[in-house]
């Protein structure tokens, strides 16, 4: 019973932390567009944070690159458990066009383990909401 | 009062269970109505207490850099002060005596300057860089607003003579509401409330553009869910403090005297609260209309016009008082 209620609320309030580990800007402008009035993430009770310590979602844009590794592997250590990585974007999924360039790693599951993958160049902001609520309805039904 | 009424008086009703669910239920109302004047739908009902006992689930980090006592401390000693502040705000009349002791008024207010204390300890504690500036700017915008928060509600107690709230209700519950002597003092007020929770166009400690999360960056898990239960509870409180002051606490204009004993006090309490929920609508307007000011705009703007608006308040009152206008 208490637990229902604690995984319930865990996915009735998803807060993200948004990090850019190297992205072109698009993904990073598409995010900001997917909190706007008109498609109220809100309502889901997503909330951006700040704060890596207050985030349960790491949304990561853009391939990994080599000065961002790094600082990418420190945000996710800060974030408190449980905690949930969504790869936002073609290349945080795969790395895409910048594959084999010399200063990328490639995509975010190359660093940190990654929960979700949101694909698109860049993705529709129809696409992140549905992105973070189908993360949490499997992480509901996962155990 | 016998002891176990005023056991249930301080743990059930008014006080700490009924306290909270009505505070997230403000919280919610807050949100949703911020939603709906940006034409967004906004949160579902449940959303407070799911983001609180998501909170309340998860990992706890203590920072190494931060003190942990103080860490610890600052969360608690917040929560319990404005918690006990609403214990001496009379919400209802039982046995038609009005809880109240000369100088309540002053406990209240003394109690609600805790919980910036609280938030300027946590951020100087932290031992984060964002957390320090927030605890300064939380420190500075401070003394700017409580001069003028002080100066306004300094006004009904001239008006009525007394440092009591219940005195101050009572006062009301015959006549007219202080808002009528005192509507500048109203406005000054909840403009100055809005800095004590921090929130727009005062938002400056945790300005999160700025400075990320402000004095709670560090924080996580149950203490940072314990932080937000006591803005929550600090909402509540203030409006309530308003409410009690100059809109007449849990007075209606229609007498409920010919009831059974039982039935006033319920609609009294009903009453206070519907108040206290249209003080948080408004405040909850401000927050949708404004932006945020500089720190030091805030300072200007409290110097140069609040405090000697409220001032003025004041001088127009004791005129009032001294002329023979006000019985
Ligand atoms: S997926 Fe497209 S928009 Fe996003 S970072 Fe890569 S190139 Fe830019």
């Amino acid at each position: 019973m208490f637990e229902k209620m604690v995984k319930l609320s865990r996915v009735k309030s998803p807060w993200v932390c948004h990090f850019n580990s190297g992205s072109c800007n698009g993904c990073d402008i598409e995010i900001i567009a997917a909190l706007m009035p008109r498609f109220d993430a809100e309502r889901f009770g997503v909330l951006l944070k700040g704060s890596p310590r207050h985030a349960d979602v790491l949304l990561c844009t853009g391939p990994v690159t080599g000065q961002m590794k790094e600082r990418l592997i420190k945000i996710y250590e800060q974030m408190p458990e449980p905690k949930f990585v969504v790869a936002f974007g073609e290349c945080a999924c795969t790395g895409a066009v910048y594959t084999g360039a010399y200063n990328v790693e490639g995509g975010i599951d190359k660093v940190i383990p990654v929960n979700a993958y949101v694909p698109g160049c860049p993705p529709k902001p129809e696409a992140i909401l549905d992105g973070v609520v189908k993360l949490l309805t499997a992480f509901k039904e996962s155990e | 009062m016998t002891p176990i009424e005023s056991l249930i008086y301080m743990l059930v009703f008014p006080g700490f269970l009924f306290l909270t669910s009505y505070a997230f239920f403000c919280q919610y109302l807050d949100r949703k109505l911020y939603a709906r004047f940006q034409k967004r739908v906004g949160p579902p009902f449940i959303q407070p207490i799911a983001d609180f006992i998501k909170l309340l689930a998860k990992e706890d980090i203590v920072p190494k850099a931060a003190d942990n006592r103080m860490f610890s401390a600052a969360p608690i000693v917040g929560l319990a002060a404005v918690l006990t502040a609403f214990i001496f705000i009379p919400v209802l009349a039982l046995h038609s005596v009005i809880p109240s002791f000369e100088g309540d008024l002053i406990v209240v207010l003394y109690l609600l300057t805790i919980p910036t204390l609280a938030i300027f300890l946590a951020g100087w504690t932290s031992g984060n860089p964002f957390g320090q500036v927030g605890a300064m700017r939380a420190i500075v915008q401070m003394i700017s607003y409580e001069i003028p928060f002080f100066l306004a509600l300094l006004a009904p107690a001239l008006i009525v003579g007394s440092w009591s709230l219940g005195r101050i209700l009572d006062y009301q519950l015959g006549g007219m509401w202080l808002v009528i002597f005192a509507p500048l003092a109203v406005i000054i007020a909840i403009v100055t409330l809005q800095g004590k929770l921090e929130r727009l166009p005062f938002d400056i400690p945790d300005a999160e553009t700025e400075i990320v999360g402000g004095p709670l960056t560090e924080y996580s898990g149950r203490r940072l869910a314990l932080f937000r239960a006591m803005l929550d509870v600090e909402m509540v409180v203030g409006a309530a403090l308003i409410v009690t002051l100059f809109f007449g606490g849990y007075d209606l204009i229609i007498s409920f005297s010919d009831l059974p004993w039982y039935l006033p006090v319920l609609l009294n309490a009903v009453i206070f609260f519907v108040k206290v929920l249209f003080i948080v609508g408004i405040l909850a307007l401000i927050k949708a209309v404004v932006a945020r000011y500089r720190i030091d705009q805030m300072v200007s703007l409290s110097y140069r016009w609040l405090i000697p608006l409220s001032v003025a308040q004041i001088v127009f009152i004791v005129v009032l008082k001294f002329g023979g206008w006000l019985i």
